[in-house]
């Protein structure tokens, strides 16, 4: 009778395989910094040498001062960085019907001492408030807030409602 | 009476021969995902908050700037003075046109140097700016 040769399996071990990917994800896991970057986008002016200034009407203007104290001043009138938003609201809204080039400016002015923090407020409010008026005109035209509109009807909206930011150079004055 | 333990009929076994399979889609995903910090920050910072921020889709566009609470810049790896601006700028305009600066600045820092800053990367051309700040809630 002939023995039947038993045939050694060849495999390789295979239970560990789930603790070694284990191991390989958590190290990913905690490597990982899924952060994406928030913040007040912008675009400055292109640098030219000599400045030739266009005047402004100043019924366009809203200029906002700030000095190194952190004191707001909005057209010459002392206010409050949290009042910045509903101030400019109105103006913005009373100005949706005029032309392109009859529409708010938005004039940022500091000190050099002045701090960063309270910047950021100020353009936040100022951010906030055109954000605000944009949800309202395309709720009112579109039915939906703004950052749901379809390309083209954003455009529309951009248009209506135009961000103009101007970031006056502080006072060399007091390097 | 006694009592009697029931038991079920069926296999009591949580089938595990496909969770290597489920761990290792994890780990490619986290894999695929991550990107390792490339840049040391050597400057102390804490970001300002604001509510009206908008997110920036292309993480690629981005270039940082660092600016610490003791006025300190840094680009890249390392501290660079202010004159030193303008050329590294310029020289990352070049490479990609399209170039987002993300100002990263602590809240404490003066207005005087950001704006010099800001003078700088016009004068690099790199107009596209973004003050970076965290959520306020």
């Amino acid at each position: 009778m002939i023995k039947k040769k038993k045939i050694p399996e060849a495999s390789i071990p295979t239970s560990s395989m789930a603790d070694i990917a284990f191991l390989l994800l958590l190290f990913f896991l905690v490597a990982t910094v899924i952060d994406v970057d928030t913040g007040i986008g912008l675009t400055l002016p292109e640098y030219v040498e000599d400045v030739n200034t266009v005047k402004v009407p100043k019924s366009r203007m809203a200029a906002i001062l700030i000095n190194a104290n952190g004191d707001v001043l909005l057209d010459n009138k002392p206010i409050s960085v949290v009042q910045i938003k509903d101030n400019l609201k109105r103006r913005i809204i009373s100005k949706i019907d005029l032309p392109s080039n009859k529409k708010l400016i938005v004039s940022v002015k500091t000190d050099r001492k002045t701090r960063y923090n309270i910047y950021i407020q100020a353009l936040d409010q100022i951010k906030q408030a055109y954000f605000e008026v944009r949800d309202e005109y395309s709720n009112q035209n579109f039915g939906s807030n703004y950052n749901k509109l379809v390309g083209t009807q954003q455009k529309d909206v951009q248009k209506v409602v135009p961000i103009i930011i101007s970031l006056a150079e502080p006072e060399t004055v007091k390097k | 009476m006694a009592f009697e333990k029931r038991r079920a009929n069926s296999k009591q076994e949580i089938p595990t021969a496909s969770m290597p399979d489920i761990v290792f889609m994890l780990l490619l995903f986290f894999m695929v995902t991550t990107t390792l910090r490339e840049v040391d920050v050597l400057v102390k910072f804490k970001l300002p908050e604001a509510k009206a921020i908008e997110k920036i889709e292309n993480k690629r566009l981005i270039s940082y700037i660092w600016v610490g609470n003791n006025g300190k810049i840094q680009i890249n790896d390392s501290l660079v003075k202010l004159d030193d601006v303008e050329p590294i700028m310029y020289a990352k305009r070049q490479s990609l046109a399209n170039v987002i600066v993300s100002l990263r600045v602590d809240r404490g820092a003066d207005m005087g140097l950001i704006t010099d800053i800001q003078q700088e990367l016009r004068k690099a051309y790199c107009l596209r700016l973004n003050y970076s700040t965290n959520l306020k809630i």
